[in-house]
């Protein structure tokens, strides 16, 4: 990923320029004197190309004169209209036309300096790749852009707005990585293992293993995970981050499902797509992704993370259709499918985040079913809640990063559907309000706490390219929740 | 319908008497240890049948008895009343409009169809006597009720009848009866749909013997505005066309005319209540069979709008056949806002399941006004999004549009696809300017079992909303 710079807006004597330009606006400040240098050969072209600075408009002049080799116009659309994420998705459309630079300016004088930090974000949100696995990729087709220069009337508050925000992309990147990697090699150990990075941002990081989960008594996680050769873990993650001095309050907690790998057990997925579930850890991956970023930006705010690990493995020891588990809460749960198997692993880690660390509230991601694809697409996450106001504010802070999510119902009648035979529960309640039902089975382990449920599994990858984040792993979640911490429970 | 009288004076020992208990509440002196020995609180849609004699039906109206609690508990008595042909009702302590919701409710859940049974027919409920204080007044307020209970009924009738007795033609024969109410009906006929261009309707009705029909219902009202606009789904059998349906549960598919009859049904209830909003109903009526004059996936067909569409699968026909109907409504009536009906996805079914339908539409207050209005009949809807992402899958390679995205193009090796989702983004296109709202009622429209207003069968859902919704919201100039 390129390095982020501020400067005062003087012209480049090489190399790319990049002009963020606004609907209809003429040529102004960095990108007047450009053309100007260049002889009008930049108006001209872009003339020529029909560029109208239209929302994600873009135009592309090479060796316009003036000694640059190419210069990218970008359209931002209308300039009553720009707010943060029209700017982050102007900067996410330059990454691609950068790839092949070393170093670029980016002429954004004509911008609020806060406009500015976003479009840097987005440069260096799409600018991600996971590469780790390429040997033999050919030098010219490898991206090189290093370094990017904003070029802003205001560089010091320019500054000021992007430090946070590269301390979320940080942690955006940390989730992107856990998410992409393949299950062979992120297995619940490992992915633990990697959780112990965040000591040095700060973060106190504690695992437990099977033999303490079974003490916890983690029936339904434990279950999930029997039938793997790779161990279970689960993964504490505490920032205290609030004022000192004060009487610490309680913390906000987020929860993570993390199925390293999702087989569906001896209800075994069907074959086609099945390589996707290497991201079934998507809730985890983002909630230690949102503990690195709100790490990284030293929030004032009390946060605990968890993240239940297991692989979900058909086998000789795997549980089966029709066993009983205790969960850690006591409520027993018939296990009428095993691919149910994320409400199970959440069940066990939220009970054990309500005993041990009282949560002023609890956020729960997961991957958790394909029936919210069928319900919502990709564009929204589901988002379940007990709690109005906590459902608002995740929804308002959604929206102003660009990861929406559409709150969906929960109520009796389709608690009714989970009721079981011979047990508390059964893990699953049919077809109908698929989501819902997997909704409702969570909402019996929180205790009446306020809670909020987002189900990923439509958000958490992209199967395109979308305005800040590569085909890939999106790390959905992580700037939505780190917004909401800064927005709402911080000083 | 039952025949429903108001009367003073205390419920005889016969018939049997429903004895309506709110929860907490004393229950009546000769009743109260029976009640105590059964556990009985007047919890809601809680019953106790005490045999008697004389027979008392105890219901609860729970702890917050609403005009909808005491139609569920209504419900909930007609359906514990068995084979009883005669029922009372102990409303003495009860307001007069409470009174009215017991017995509309009581009608909702008696009803019945028994006209295919040849031999040991139930006996069924046909006469209630309302015991009240105030019978004029609750004479009144049953009076208010009563259309939209029989705009229901009358989606009901419409909907459990099989697809070999309700042809297209005998669906728009029966609907001609409505203009005995001061409907005006218009029936057209392959000839006036090919004239006008109606390609998307003549397309899914092609494969049938049984001809396409719309049918364009419209009560005048009084206020001097538009009318508001109903659009219904009326495939009177979906076998899925080319792209067939799987066998099982087939059967069910005779009820994906249930939008088409809740419009109907609505339409019932506005002249019997002297609505003075103007509406319109434009019900698209056809049956997908699969025939040699099938229409195929791959076809490009031009709907009336002269919009070109790609067919992906023919078992998508629903959102076809809105196309035209809305296209006309907008057209030809210039509404004040056009309502759209339709058992349309099994998507729907996973987001929302049995207990909501899904809410879509491009006007906020249309879409609350519409959510309150389910709400407050107990017809419950919830809003669904229409994304850029939506529409963009249904860009075509061929025509202006796809109708919908293809089966393998979803996530996870194709399976997973938004569906309701993408019919929404689809019908929109065919909306207009004219604020819309659209609901995709598949979860809905029948129940396996008995439910809070009626038996196992078909639900009329729809009707009771619709002719709320307009009270609500179009019975005012502005």
């Amino acid at each position: 990923m390129p390095d982020i710079a501020f400067v005062k807006p003087a012209l480049p004597r090489s190399g790319a320029l990049v002009l963020p330009l606004t609907e209809e606006a003429p040529l102004a400040g960095l990108a007047k004197q450009a053309d100007e240098a260049a002889g009008g050969a930049i108006a001209r072209g872009l003339e020529a190309a029909k560029f109208k600075g239209r929302k994600g408009q873009t135009a592309t002049l090479w060796a316009p004169g003036a000694g640059l080799s190419k210069v990218v116009a970008i359209g931002l659309g209308k300039a009553a209209d720009l707010a943060a994420t029209g700017a982050e998705a102007g900067g996410g459309a330059i990454a691609g036309p950068l790839a092949q630079e070393r170093e670029a300016v980016v002429a954004a004088d004509g911008l609020a300096p806060a406009l500015a930090a976003s479009l840097a974000l987005g440069v260096l949100l799409k600018s991600y790749r996971f590469d780790r696995y390429r040997t033999t990729e050919k030098e010219e087709d490898k991206p090189k852009l290093e370094r990017v220069a904003v070029a802003t009337s205001d560089a010091t508050k320019a500054k000021a707005a992007f430090a946070p925000m590269q301390a979320v992309a940080d942690g955006v990147f940390v989730t992107r990585d856990l998410v992409s990697e393949p299950p062979n090699v992120l297995t619940p150990a490992e992915c633990a293992e990697r959780c112990k990075a965040l000591t040095k941002l700060g973060v106190e990081v504690e695992i437990l293993g099977p033999k303490e989960m079974r003490k916890l008594g983690f029936g339904a996680l434990l279950g999930v995970a029997q039938g793997s050769a790779n161990e279970p873990r689960m993964v504490v993650m505490k920032w205290n981050g609030a004022a000192k001095g004060k009487k610490p309050g309680k913390p906000v907690a987020f929860i993570g499902k993390g199925v390293t790998f999702d087989t569906g057990g001896i209800s075994i997925k069907p074959a086609g797509g099945m390589e996707d579930m290497k991201w079934d850890m998507a809730g985890a991956g983002t909630v230690i992704g949102l503990m690195a970023a709100l790490a990284g930006r030293k929030a004032k705010a009390d946060v605990v993370g968890l993240v239940g690990l297991v692989e979900n493995m058909p086998s000789g020891t795997a549980q089966r259709p029709g066993d009983v588990v205790t969960t850690a809460s006591g409520q027993t749960v018939e296990v009428i499918n095993t691919d149910a198997e994320g409400r199970l692993v959440l069940a066990d880690v939220i009970h054990y985040c309500i005993e041990k660390h009282d949560p002023r509230f609890m956020v729960d991601l997961a991957t958790l079913t394909g029936a919210i694809i069928i319900a919502l697409g990709h564009e929204h996450a589901g988002l379940f809640s007990n709690d109005d106001t906590l459902a608002q504010r995740i929804e308002a802070a959604g929206k102003a990063v660009g990861e929406a999510a559409w709150r969906m119902p929960l109520g009796e009648a389709y608690d009714k559907q989970i009721k079981s035979d011979i047990a508390d529960m059964k893990n699953v309640g049919g077809r109908p309000g698929g989501s819902i039902t997997a909704a409702q089975f969570i909402q019996r382990f929180v205790q009446g706490r306020p809670w909020a449920h987002l189900d990923i599994a439509g958000t958490a990858w992209s199967n395109k390219d979308l305005p800040t984040a590569p085909k890939g792993a999106t790390a959905y979640g992580v700037r939505m929740l780190d917004r909401l911490v800064a927005e709402y429970y911080e000083g | 319908m039952i025949a429903v009288h108001f009367r003073r004076g205390a419920p005889g020992a016969e018939p049997p008497c429903v004895v309506p208990v709110a929860e907490g509440a004393a229950v009546p002196s000769g009743l109260a240890a029976a009640a105590a020995a059964a556990r009985f609180t007047g919890r809601a849609d809680a019953v106790l049948d005490l045999t008697g004699p004389p027979r008392r039906l105890l219901v609860g109206l729970g702890t917050a008895p609403t005009p909808l609690a005491h139609e569920t508990a209504g419900a909930a008595a007609a359906l514990a009343a068995g084979e009883a042909t005669e029922l009372s009702v102990a409303a003495e302590g009860v307001a007069p409009e409470d009174a009215a919701s017991l017995a509309a409710g009581i009608a909702l859940g008696a009803w019945h169809f028994d006209a295919l049974r040849t031999r040991d027919v139930p006996k069924r409920l046909r006469r209630l006597t309302v015991r009240t204080g105030q019978p004029e007044a609750a004479e009144a307020a049953f009076a208010r009720l009563a259309p939209g209970v029989a705009g229901c009924l009358l989606a009901r009738e419409l909907t459990v009848e099989p697809a070999n007795r309700l042809t297209t033609r005998a669906f728009a024969e029966r609907l001609e009866g409505l203009a005995e109410e001061g409907i005006d009906v218009e029936i057209h006929g392959r000839k006036w749909l090919e004239q006008h261009g109606f390609g998307a309707l003549l397309a899914v009705g092609g494969g049938s013997d049984s001809p396409p029909r719309l049918v364009v219902l419209r009560w005048r009202g009084v206020l001097p505005v538009p009318p508001v606009a109903l659009v219904g789904k009326g495939i009177v059998f979906d076998t899925g066309g080319v792209s067939i349906k799987p066998a099982a549960g087939m059967e069910a598919m005779r009820a994906d005319m249930a939008g088409a009859a809740a419009c109907a049904g609505a339409m019932l209830a506005l002249a019997r209540r002297g609505s003075p909003a103007p509406a319109v109903a434009v019900l698209a009526i056809a049956e997908n069979a699969t025939g040699a004059r099938s229409y195929r996936p791959g076809d490009v067909i031009r709907t009336a709008s002269r919009r070109t569409v790609e067919v992906i699968d023919t078992d998508a026909e629903g959102r076809l056949v809105l196309a035209d109907a809305l296209h006309h409504a907008i057209t030809r009536f210039r509404p004040r806002a056009v309502i759209d009906l339709a058992t349309l996805t099994g998507s729907v079914v996973t987001a929302l399941g049995h207990h909501r339908a899904g809410l879509f539409g491009t006007e906020a207050a249309l879409m609350a006004a519409a959510a309150a209005a389910g709400e407050a009949v107990g017809e419950r809807l919830w809003p669904l999004p229409i994304g850029a992402r939506h529409r963009e899958d249904l860009a075509s390679g061929i025509a202006d549009l796809r109708q919908c995205a293809p089966a393998s193009s979803g996530a996870f090796g194709g399976r997973l696809v938004p569906d309701a989702c993408h019919a929404a983004a689809f019908l929109r296109e065919f909306a207009g300017e004219v604020p819309w709202a659209h609901l995709d009622i598949a979860g809905v429209d029948t129940a396996e079992a008995p439910h809070a207003l009626g038996p196992a069968g078909p639900t009329g859902f729809g009707a009771r909303l619709l002719d709320r919704l307009v009270a609500m919201r179009f019975e005012q100039e502005t």
